[in-house]
C-alpha cells in the first residue's frame, strides 16, 4: 500500500514538473483552438516575443516615420484598423495613401497556412517583410533603413544579442521577421461563448437565438464547410481560396483580358505584392495572381470568423459594412445586390440559401458569439438594426 | 393453483404455442425477411424519386445502386458537418444540400427505409466505422 | 495545379518568378504529337451537362453552373482550340426546354462546335429536336490530317425503343435511370456500323482516327450501361488503323484503356461525378486496370470531381488534361514507351494519393 502511494506521488510530481516545463515552453491553446503551430527554426521565447512586439509597433520603419505594422493592425482594435475599408499607409502630399485591400486581423493568423488575402506569403516570417516595401503601405525602397535602426539603436542591439546572439551587420531581415512572427504567434484568442457552449458543454453560454443561428451555420447556411468547425476545435477557416462574388462581379466582363494581361506581365512574387495593392481591377483577380489557374480567379482566402463581430468592415476590399449585409450577400447566392448576375467563376459551394429574415438575424447573432473575452468590450457595431 | 398453471402449460403446448423467449421458426424468418425487403423496396422507391427534394434531383442520380454512400463507415467524422455523425444525418445533409429539400425526422419511416435500401445495396461489406 | 505539358505556343509559365507556385491554366488538352508540327492542334471537350428542368424557366442551378463554367473557361483558352466538342447528354430528360437552355449556354462558346448524341438527349423524341439544333446524329470530318468520326452509340434494340413503353416520356424516364433494371444496353447498331465501314473505307490506314462516342465502345459494366453491346464489332472496324483514339462520355469519371491499337479515354461530366463500378459491392465489372481514378468529390462543392477537358493531338495520339475543380489537375497522355495512355503523375501506385482510393 505504502509503496503504491509513494509511486503515485512520484508520478504526480513528475507529471507536474513536466506540465510546468511544457507550460513554459508553450501555453495551453485557448478553448476551441489547437496548439499554435511553431516552426522548429523559430521557437518562441519571452525575449523574442517582446522584441517582436517592439518591432511590430515601430513607426520608424516607414519612409515618413509614421507607419508601423501596428498602424493597420492596432491591438486596441483586435489588430485591425476597423472601420477602414482599405488600409491607409504613408502620407503623401497631405493625403494618406491607400491600397485595395482590408487589413486582416493578426489574431489567430498563426493558424493560417498562408498569409495575405491571396495567400502569396507562405508564413508569418515571410509576410512581414512585404508591407515595408509597398509604396502605399510603409513606402521604403528596401529594408536598409530598418536594418540600420535595429543594428544601431542600443535597445535593439541589446535585444538582438540576447535573442539571436547576433549584432551589427549579422542582423538581417531574417531575425527581424522571426521576432515579429514570434510576437504574432502569441496573438491567439478562443474561449468565446460559442467555444464554451460547444467544447465545454456550457448550455447557457449561447442564447436561444444564437443556438438557432448555430444550427443555420451548420445546415441551411452552408457555412461550416469553409468556416470550419470540427469535433474538438474550430479554426473557422479551411485555409483555402474561394470566389464568393465580392468585387469580381464588377469586373466580370474584363476578367479574361485582365487575366491575360497579368500572365503576360509575368510578375514576380514581389511585384505581385505591389500590383495587387496598386490596381483595384488586378486586385480582383485574387488567388489567380499566385496560382495562375482558373480555380483562383476572383478567389480569396477564407477568413477566420473568430472576433468577426468586432472587426468590420468585411471582405478583401472592406466593401461590406455589417454582418447582416454579409449574410445577405451569401443568401443572394454570391451577389451583394439581389438579382445581380453571378460571376462565371463563383465557387461551387456558393448558392442561394433561402434564409428568412429571422434566420438571417439568428445567424448574425451566432456570429456575435464568436468574440473572445479579451475583445468583448469592443463595439460590436456590426449589425444593422432590422426595421420590419 | 399449481395444477391450474400446469394444465394451462399443457394446453399451450398442445395448441402449438411456444413459450421460449426467443424461439422462432423458419417461417418466422421468411416472414420477417419479407417485411424487411418491403421496407428496402420502399427505400429504393424513395431513393429514385424526384420528389424527395425541391429540385427534382433524385439520390440515385449521383448514387446508382447506392454506390459511394459507404454505410459501413458510419459513425464517422463528416467534414461537411464538422462532427462525428451517423448515416442518417448524412442522408439529411443530402436532402438539404444537393436536393435542396427539408430534412427528415431521424426516426421517420422514410428515413428508415432509405437507410435500409442503402445498407442492403452494401450488404457483405466489412464494417469500418470512422473510415473517411 | 500541375505544370502543364503544353507546346511552346501555350506557355503561360515561361519566365515566371521561381517563388510562384507552378500553377497553370488547367485544361484538358490532349496533345497529339505529329511529325509535322503544322499538324499539331487541340480541341476542347465539354460533356454530360444534364441540364434539368424543375418547372417553367427554373432549371437545376447546380448543373447550369457546371456548363456555364466550362464554356467560360474554354473561351479563355489562349491560343484558342481549333474547335470544341460537346460529348452528349446536354439535357436530362431530352425535353425542348432543356435542350434549348443547354444550347443557349453553349451558344456563348466562341468556337466551332461539334456535338455528340447522348441517351438523355435521344430517348424522348429520338433525336428529332436535337437534329434541328445540332445536325446529324452521326457524321465524320477531317481536320489537319486526322479523320474524325462522330457516332451515335446510345441506340438500343428496336423492340425497347419502339414497342416497350406506352409513351415517349416513359421511355425517356426509364432510360434516364442509370441503374434502372428496365434499361437496355447501348449499341452502335448494324445500320450505323455499315455506315462506319463505308466511311472508313475511304481513309488510309496510316491516317490517325479519332472517334467521338457517348457510350464507351467497350464492355465495362452492364448494370450502369458503361457498355456498348456491339463493342467488338465496332473495335474490329477500327482495328486496322495504325492510331485510333476513342473519346467517350457517359461515365462521368476519368477512365482510360488500351485495346490493341485503340486508345480509349473517357471525359468528365460538367454536372456530377459517378462512382466507379468497382465500388458497387453486389456486381462484377470490367474496369480497365490501367485507370487511376479521379479524386473523390466533396459534395459540398458542387463542381468537385466535375470538369471539362481539352485534347491535344500530336502524332496521331491524344493527351487529355482534366480540370478537377478544388483538386490537382490530371493529365492522361499516350506514353510511347509503354504503348498505352497513362496518367503523367499518378500512374505509379506509389505516387497515388488518398483521394484516389475509391471503395
Amino acid at each position: 500500500m505504502k509503496r503504491i502511494v509513494f509511486g503515485s506521488l512520484v508520478a504526480a510530481g513528475l507529471a507536474a514538473t513536466i506540465a510546468v516545463a511544457a507550460e513554459r515552453a508553450a501555453p495551453a491553446p485557448p478553448l476551441g483552438l489547437p496548439p499554435v503551430p511553431v516552426p522548429a527554426a523559430n521557437p518562441q521565447t519571452p525575449e523574442k516575443i517582446a522584441l517582436g512586439k517592439k518591432l511590430f509597433e515601430d513607426k520608424r520603419f516607414s519612409s515618413t516615420g509614421q507607419v508601423a505594422c501596428a498602424t493597420c493592425h492596432d491591438a486596441k482594435k483586435a489588430f485591425t484598423d476597423s472601420p477602414l475599408a482599405t488600409s491607409e499607409g504613408i502620407e503623401k502630399a497631405g493625403r494618406k495613401l491607400t491600397g485595395t485591400r482590408n487589413a486582416p486581423t493578426v489574431v489567430n493568423a498563426a493558424y493560417f497556412d498562408t498569409m495575405f488575402w491571396d495567400g502569396r506569403s507562405p508564413s508569418l516570417e515571410d509576410q512581414s517583410q512585404h508591407p515595408f516595401l509597398n509604396p502605399v503601405e510603409m513606402g521604403l525602397k528596401d529594408h536598409q533603413p530598418i536594418l540600420k535602426i535595429v543594428r544601431s539603436d542600443p535597445e535593439y542591439a541589446k535585444a538582438f544579442v540576447q535573442v539571436f546572439g547576433k549584432k551589427g551587420s549579422a542582423i538581417s531581415m531574417t531575425e527581424v521577421t522571426q521576432a515579429i512572427a514570434a510576437f504574432e504567434r502569441t496573438q491567439v484568442a478562443g474561449d468565446s461563448p460559442f467555444d464554451r457552449y460547444y467544447f465545454k458543454g456550457d448550455l447557457k453560454a449561447l442564447t436561444d437565438q444564437q443556438k438557432r443561428g448555430f444550427d443555420i451555420f451548420v445546415n441551411k447556411g452552408r457555412c461550416v464547410s469553409c468556416h470550419v468547425i470540427e469535433q474538438t476545435t474550430a479554426l473557422f477557416t479551411d485555409n483555402r481560396f474561394h470566389n464568393i462574388g465580392v468585387g469580381i462581379n464588377a469586373v466580370q466582363n474584363d476578367v479574361p483580358a485582365l487575366a491575360g494581361e497579368f500572365l503576360k506581365a509575368k510578375a514576380t512574387l514581389a511585384e505581385v505584392d505591389k500590383k495587387v495593392l496598386a490596381d483595384k481591377r488586378t486586385s480582383e483577380l485574387g488567388r489567380f495572381a499566385i496560382s495562375r489557374g482558373f480555380e483562383g480567379l476572383g478567389a480569396f482566402k477564407t477568413s477566420t470568423l473568430r472576433n468577426v463581430a468586432v472587426t468590420p468592415p468585411y471582405m478583401h476590399d472592406g466593401s461590406i459594412k455589417t454582418l447582416r449585409e454579409v449574410v445577405v450577400h451569401y443568401n443572394n447566392g454570391g451577389v451583394t445586390k439581389e438579382g445581380d448576375p453571378v460571376n462565371d467563376f463563383l465557387s461551387s459551394g456558393i448558392r442561394k440559401l433561402g434564409l428568412t429574415d429571422p434566420e438571417i438575424d439568428d445567424l448574425v447573432a451566432f456570429l456575435e458569439a464568436l468574440t473572445s473575452p479579451e475583445y468583448a468590450s469592443l463595439p460590436s457595431a456590426a449589425r444593422v438594426e432590422v426595421k420590419r | 393453483m399449481n395444477r391450474k398453471i400446469a394444465a394451462l402449460a399443457v394446453a399451450a403446448v398442445v395448441a402449438g404455442a411456444r413459450l421460449g423467449a426467443d424461439e422462432f421458426t423458419k417461417k418466422d424468418q421468411e416472414r420477417w425477411e419479407k417485411e424487411y425487403m418491403s421496407v428496402v423496396t420502399k427505400g429504393r422507391e424513395l431513393f429514385t424519386s424526384p420528389k424527395l427534394g425541391t429540385n427534382g434531383v433524385a439520390c440515385a442520380q449521383c448514387h446508382p445502386n447506392a454506390a459511394n454512400t459507404h454505410p459501413e463507415t458510419y459513425p464517422k467524422f463528416q467534414k461537411q458537418l464538422g462532427r462525428v455523425i451517423a448515416l442518417r444525418e448524412m442522408i439529411n445533409w443530402c436532402l438539404q444540400q444537393p436536393l435542396e429539400g427539408k430534412p427528415l425526422a431521424l426516426d421517420a419511416p422514410d428515413m428508415i427505409a432509405l437507410e435500409a435500401y442503402v445498407a442492403h445495396e452494401r450488404r457483405g461489406v466489412k464494417l469500418t466505422p470512422g473510415k473517411h | 495545379m500541375n505544370p502543364t505539358d503544353l507546346a511552346g505556343r501555350r506557355d503561360f509559365l515561361k519566365g515566371m518568378g521561381k517563388a510562384v507556385a507552378a500553377g497553370a491554366v488547367p485544361i484538358s488538352l490532349v496533345k497529339l504529337a505529329f511529325a509535322d508540327p503544322a499538324l499539331d492542334f487541340s480541341f476542347g471537350y465539354i460533356s454530360d451537362s444534364h441540364i434539368q428542368q424543375i418547372s417553367g424557366t427554373k432549371f437545376v442551378n447546380n448543373w447550369d453552373r457546371g456548363l456555364i463554367r466550362a464554356v467560360a473557361e474554354t473561351n479563355m483558352l489562349n491560343p484558342k482550340p481549333d474547335f470544341v466538342v460537346f460529348g452528349g447528354d446536354l439535357a436530362q430528360l431530352g425535353s425542348k426546354p432543356e435542350l434549348d437552355h443547354g444550347a443557349e449556354i453553349l451558344s456563348k462558346l466562341r468556337h466551332k462546335l461539334y456535338c455528340v448524341m447522348g441517351e438523355h438527349d435521344y430517348y424522348l423524341d429520338l433525336g428529332e429536336y436535337w437534329s434541328k439544333l445540332f445536325g446529324p446524329h452521326n457524321y465524320s470530318f477531317d481536320h489537319k490530317g486526322v479523320h474524325f468520326v462522330v457516332l451515335n452509340s446510345i441506340l438500343t434494340h428496336d423492340e425497347w425503343t419502339y414497342n416497350r413503353w406506352p409513351s415517349a416520356e416513359q421511355r425517356m424516364l426509364e432510360m434516364a435511370g442509370l441503374d434502372n433494371p428496365n434499361g437496355s444496353p447501348f449499341m452502335v447498331g448494324e445500320k450505323q456500323r455499315a455506315w462506319l465501314a463505308a466511311d472508313l473505307a475511304k481513309v488510309a490506314k496510316t491516317t490517325p482516327l479519332v472517334v467521338f462516342s457517348h457510350s464507351p465502345l467497350q464492355k465495362l459494366y452492364k448494370g450502369w450501361n458503361f457498355w456498348t453491346d456491339d463493342a467488338e464489332e465496332v473495335q474490329a472496324l477500327l482495328a486496322p488503323f495504325d492510331k485510333v483514339n476513342v473519346i467517350y462520355g457517359h461515365v462521368h469519371q476519368i477512365q482510360y484503356n488500351q485495346i490493341g491499337r485503340i486508345s480509349f479515354n473517357a471525359v468528365m461530366a460538367t454536372a456530377w461525378p459517378w462512382p466507379y463500378p468497382n465500388t458497387y459491392a453486389q456486381a462484377e465489372h470490367a474496369m480497365p486496370v490501367l485507370t487511376v481514378p479521379m479524386n473523390r468529390a466533396d459534395p459540398f462543392f458542387e463542381r468537385d470531381a466535375t470538369g471539362w477537358q481539352f485534347v491535344n493531338t500530336t502524332s496521331g495520339r491524344v493527351a487529355l488534361e482534366y480540370n478537377l475543380y478544388n483538386n490537382t489537375n490530371r493529365t492522361v497522355a499516350w506514353n510511347p514507351a509503354s504503348g498505352k495512355p497513362e496518367d503523367r503523375v499518378y500512374q505509379d501506385p506509389a505516387k497515388q494519393v488518398p483521394p484516389q482510393i475509391h471503395y
